[in-house]
């Protein structure tokens, strides 16, 4: 429960167990989320969607990692990582994907990158 | 360490509802209610009605507090609402602007 791996701006932004919001999160920092969100959720930091955890709406952040449960799209500027047993409904978008054995996705994968003329070339 | 923190540079909008404690150094508008203690730290922007089992307010709150054990307001904080507790202390250098109410 340390408030750790500060990056962009401060400390990490905890919304514990137990913890229920109904409606929007900005901001500057990094996010964990233990409890469950319905509404939007836009940070310029990272986002961690813990084991146990529900997001119902679309996410954004600088990158983000879900071992819990998305419905929505998710969009990040850097990697996205869907750990195992996580469970997203939405499109996954971001520069880097990566999706676990025993996860669940269903949706939409984009992701940024080039693919390699031997396999068509135009990427997206 | 509270199992829920608002922390600087996080804006949230909408109901907030916790089972435990939560800290509050950014900020919320809307609605809070917690089972257990909140703590709105100096620096911390809340226009929110709060509803906890106890209030420490270190910065500002528009918005009318309820809570089944105390409210404490620190210096330098800023209150402007009602006040619903048993027990109220308004520290030296703390503004409230509103009504209390101690007949819970």
């Amino acid at each position: 429960m340390a408030r750790t791996s500060s990056t962009s701006h401060g400390e990490t932004a905890v919304l514990g167990k137990g913890t229920n919001l109904r409606g929007r999160i900005a901001g500057e920092g990094d996010l964990r989320v233990e409890g469950t969100i319905s509404g939007d959720v836009a940070l310029k930091g990272h986002l961690t969607v813990d084991d146990g955890a529900e997001i119902t709406a679309d996410v954004q952040a600088r990158s983000v990692v879900v071992a819990g449960a998305i419905e929505g799209d998710i969009s990040a500027q850097e990697a996205v990582a869907i750990r195992a047993g996580a469970r997203v409904v939405g499109a996954i978008r971001g520069a880097s994907i990566s999706i676990e054995e025993g996860a669940t996705v269903n949706g939409r994968i984009d992701a940024d990158f080039e693919l390699p003329p031997e396999l068509g070339g135009k990427a997206r | 360490m509270a199992s829920t923190v608002i922390s600087h540079g996080i804006t949230i909008e909408g109901e907030l509802t916790c089972d435990d404690d939560v800290v509050i150094e950014g900020t919320l508008r809307g609605k809070l209610v917690s089972k257990d203690t909140v703590k709105v730290e100096n620096g911390a922007v809340v226009e929110a009605d709060i509803a906890a089992s106890s209030l420490s307010v270190g910065g500002q709150i528009t918005g009318n507090v309820t809570a089944t054990d105390r409210v404490d307001l620190m210096p330098g904080s800023r209150l402007i609402g009602d006040v619903k507790a048993s027990r109220l202390t308004i520290a030296d250098g703390a503004s409230f602007k509103g009504n209390v109410d101690m007949d819970v």
